[in-house]
């Protein structure tokens, strides 16, 4: 069904300018709602996919518009040509401002775009040497002779440039959608600290995702040249990017389609609202909140137009998950002071390849501080890890990840809207990364790395013993499960060594015995291993070694029996102190 | 010269106490609500605009007209409290769609003042005279703004710190949850807050309305520049939004004085990327709170 609406669509679309040979005025309102759509398209990459509310979108298109009519104007380069390369300026513009505001959060990058627009169409009217100002930038219609001679008339070829404008603009993101660059952004949309877990580098790719953003916009801005042909600070106008942003979410957030039913409604609704037409910004602010407060997903999801995901075929020979084997991890005074609070003191520990390290201690004796600190997601006050060769205190935990050194969250932090196969592909792509480009071009290479993706993804969900879940939502399934997920989705990421962090923590007795056997079975794969949890049965059934941490700091190391025996470990627990400590505590 | 410049950096004060105040309530109510209020600059325009009602087209005198303007204004943003931030704030994303909702609230503000009144400007007659300091003239309307802001932010500090309305909004602001533990009707002081940050913007937009006189877009202008303090100032740092306002006015007046108004106004907009790209945490961080 949605494959001959595809089909249909497409032929209509090659065959409009014909259809519309005789009628210029029609024509170009589908032009102008095709350009509407990239734009739309443009606004729904932040807006929808990264969850980033921009209100100075215009900032782009006008940008990209005015690089291409100075370049016409100025040095007399093709309109054509300027396609190609006026869109760039808006990007980097993009890549500047996300860079700018995106670490502070969302809120930021709205206040950011909306500022950029107004400070470009500042400059763009009062710079009147190099743009004329108000009275605008005019720019002839580009004709194009071969096509003219071929009977085609300039609203027909523009057209056609328009809509093979946009089925260009949808095919990349679509593409990019379908890969290791869409799945990032979804998991980056759900939580921070989950991609960073997962080896997503969070700041570069939101950054990427604006560029485009902001190319794709400038892009459009390109586009509707020929239809305007003169150029004029109103381009920047806040009421520019409001008719972008509404296209955006009165189409769908998170769609490819919904911006394409916007365009098309807005590029039509400004004609049929001709008679209110000194409100119409009005109406718009109207409908606008209307959708915000009755529909907030937009129209899209109102016609099914939206496809679910669709699961890949289970490899028929299921291979077996190995882990390369890990270097040594050396913690070296490690310590963390929140405000009065030392919350690790002065640890020091080694991790040999190939150990399987238990960290135990009571309440409060900072095991999880000191994961936070080891995974970089907790910035340490003193001290060094080295991790192999490489000192690694300060990196970001997405690199860390990439190292090989991989953490799980106490309550497991998944997507929960999304299948539990694509919650373990989207961890897939740190061993097998795509850049942006060979996701949009797809040669043979990408396609070669994408079946081991996901065939990684199988495999790990087998280990786990999920496969027959892979359909479901995550949010779904059970909290043994959800755990279990939690676990498949770290060693998608093709670890070297892993710190757990409680995964036995709200486990029945089946299912803890269930995941001492896992662990037990990664541990004779070659992955090392670190585990923190409050299960003392398990931990010492288990471990080659166990760590206690007490207050901020170790106060033993030893296989189990040695613990066990340990006088210190034993006042820790049963609060054994003596007179002197316990006044001092 | 340097008359010029003491005389612009006085009418720069005037100026930026308005930017001062107007930042002031976007701060108020994003330390209460964590929201941002983007419709904010548009009751600060509603106010210029009923002072300008009150005073040519009703005949009020200037006293009066400042009384309205808080009561029309306050009254709207109960309302804009009622459609776009109370319903929209408990859902999912819910400050990130009150940004939207309230996006949208200014927009439909500012088209409905823009097409029913006109962009021309207007004026308000305010308080006549003025009083020469040596070389500097500065209107005694001039001097009430200057003075009604000092005594609205003493006000202001006032309540938060004495009486038990502001306890409580500070409570808020610390820990809903905690001050929802200890019996604060949470809704109540958010609704408060939001009320009483548009009654300063109203106060604003009516006392500075005789200075620059009233256009539509002045709530535009005003809501981009009280983001620019607000970030230089540090996000829902009252201190830094009150400094800061004061100094932004100030050297949008000294800049007008070397280029065209337009490019001041660009250069002073530049300074919200330049310290979101150099100092993020905003000029006045330096204390851990």
């Amino acid at each position: 069904m949605r494959r001959i609406l595809i089909v249909m669509a497409l032929a209509l679309a090659v065959a409009a300018p014909f259809l519309l040979a005789g009628q210029s005025y029609y024509s170009g309102l589908l032009a102008y709602a095709a350009v509407l759509a990239i734009f739309g398209l443009s606004i729904n990459l932040t807006v929808g996919y990264l969850g980033l509310i921009s209100f100075g979108h215009a900032a782009f298109f006008g940008l990209g518009a005015y690089v291409a009519g100075l370049a016409i104007v100025n040095f007399g380069v093709n309109y054509w040509v300027t396609l190609l390369f006026a869109p760039i300026p808006a990007a980097l513009l993009g890549a500047l401002v996300g860079f700018a505001s995106v670490r502070l959060g969302g809120a930021y990058f709205a206040i950011a775009t909306l500022t950029t627009a107004e400070i470009l169409r500042l400059v763009v009217s009062n710079w009147i040497d190099l743009t004329r100002g108000p009275l605008g930038l005019i720019v002839r219609r580009p004709r194009v002779e071969t096509l003219e001679s071929l009977g085609l008339v300039f609203h027909q070829y523009y057209l056609l440039a328009t809509l093979l404008g946009l089925g260009l603009a949808v095919l990349i993101v679509h593409r990019l959608l379908e890969s290791p660059t869409g799945r990032s952004w979804k998991v980056i949309r759900e939580s921070n600290a989950l991609a960073e877990s997962i080896g997503i580098p969070t700041m570069r790719q939101r950054v990427m995702a604006i560029a485009l953003s902001g190319g794709l916009a400038g892009f459009a801005g390109v586009l509707f040249i020929p239809r305007t042909l003169v150029l004029t600070p109103d381009l920047f106008n806040p009421m520019l990017s409001a008719t972008g942003l509404l296209i955006a979410i009165l189409g769908g957030k998170g769609t490819l389609i919904g911006p394409l039913l916007g365009g098309a409604i807005f590029a039509a609704l400004p004609e049929t609202l001709r008679f209110v037409d000194e409100y119409r910004i009005a109406i718009f602010a109207l409908i606008l909140l209307a959708v915000i407060r009755i529909q907030p997903a937009g129209l899209a999801p109102l016609f099914h137009l939206t496809r679910p995901f669709r699961t890949p075929g289970a490899p028929a020979k299921g291979g077996e998950i190995a882990f390369e084997p890990s270097p040594r991890l050396v913690v070296t005074d490690l310590t963390k002071r929140f405000g009065g609070l030392t919350a690790v003191d002065n640890v020091s520990m080694t991790i040999e390849p190939g150990e399987l390290v238990g960290i135990i201690g009571p309440n409060g004796a900072g095991k999880t501080t000191c994961l936070s600190l080891i995974s970089g997601f907790t910035p340490p006050t003193a001290g060094e890890i080295r991790y192999g060769e490489r000192k690694v205190t300060g990196d970001s935990p997405s690199s860390l990840v990439n190292e090989g050194l991989a953490r799980t969250f106490q309550q497991a932090a998944l997507c929960g809207s999304q299948t539990v196969f694509e919650n373990v592909l989207a961890a897939t792509s740190c061993p097998e990364p795509a850049s942006l480009l060979s996701s949009v071009l797809r040669g043979p290479g990408w396609r070669a790395r994408e079946a081991r993706r996901v065939r990684r993804a199988w495999e790990c969900l087998a280990f786990v013993g999920l496969t027959e879940r892979a359909a479901l939502e995550a949010g779904s399934l059970p909290y043994g499960e959800q755990k279990m997920l939690a676990i498949a989705v770290s060693l998608a990421t093709q670890p070297r060594l892993l710190m757990l962090d409680e995964p036995a923590a709200g486990l029945n007795h089946t299912e803890a015995n269930r995941l001492a056997d896992l662990l037990r079975s990664l541990r004779q794969r070659g992955l090392t291993i670190v585990l923190v949890d409050h299960n003392l049965r398990m931990m010492m059934a288990l471990c080659d070694r166990i760590i206690v941490l007490d207050r901020g700091r170790l106060i033993a190391q030893g296989t189990p029996a040695e613990i066990q025996a340990d006088k210190a470990v034993i006042a820790a627990y049963l609060g054994g102190y003596t007179a002197e400590e316990a006044q001092n505590a | 010269m340097l008359e010029l410049l003491l005389q612009q950096a006085v009418n720069g004060l005037t100026q930026g106490m308005a930017y001062a105040l107007v930042a002031l309530g976007l701060t108020m109510i994003f330390g209460v609500l964590h929201i941002i209020n983007f419709s904010h600059g548009e009751l600060y325009m509603l106010g210029g605009l009923m002072a300008v009602v009150a005073t040519t087209m009703l005949g009020l005198p200037y006293g009066l007209a400042l009384v309205l303007a808080v009561v029309a204004v306050v009254a709207i943003a109960a309302l804009v409290d009622l459609v776009a931030v109370r319903p929209v704030l408990p859902t999912k994303d819910g400050p990130s769609t009150v940004l939207l909702s309230t996006f949208a609230v200014s927009l439909l503000l500012h088209q409905s003042v823009l097409s029913t009144w006109g962009p021309n400007p207007s004026r308000v007659e305010g308080l006549a005279g003025s009083l020469s300091l040596g070389p500097i003239v500065i209107t005694n309307h001039r001097l009430l703004v200057l003075v009604s802001g000092v005594v609205i932010l003493l006000a202001i500090e006032y309540v938060l710190r004495r009486t038990l309305v502001g306890r409580r909004i500070r409570a808020v602001a610390q820990s809903e949850f905690a001050a929802q533990v200890v019996g604060i009707d949470v809704a109540r002081i958010r609704t408060l807050t939001f009320l009483g940050a548009a009654a300063i913007a109203a106060i604003a937009g009516a006392l500075i309305a005789p200075v620059s006189l009233f256009t539509p877009s002045m709530g535009q202008h005003a809501i981009i520049t009280a983001f620019v303090v607000v970030v230089i100032g540090g996000m829902g740092n009252a201190t830094g939004a009150v400094v800061c306002g004061l100094l932004l006015g100030l050297l949008e007046a000294l800049a007008s004085a070397f280029m065209p108004q337009d490019m001041g106004t660009a250069v002073i907009y530049a300074l919200l990327l330049i310290f979101l790209l150099i100092r993020p945490q905003g000029l006045f961080a330096g204390r851990a709170r």
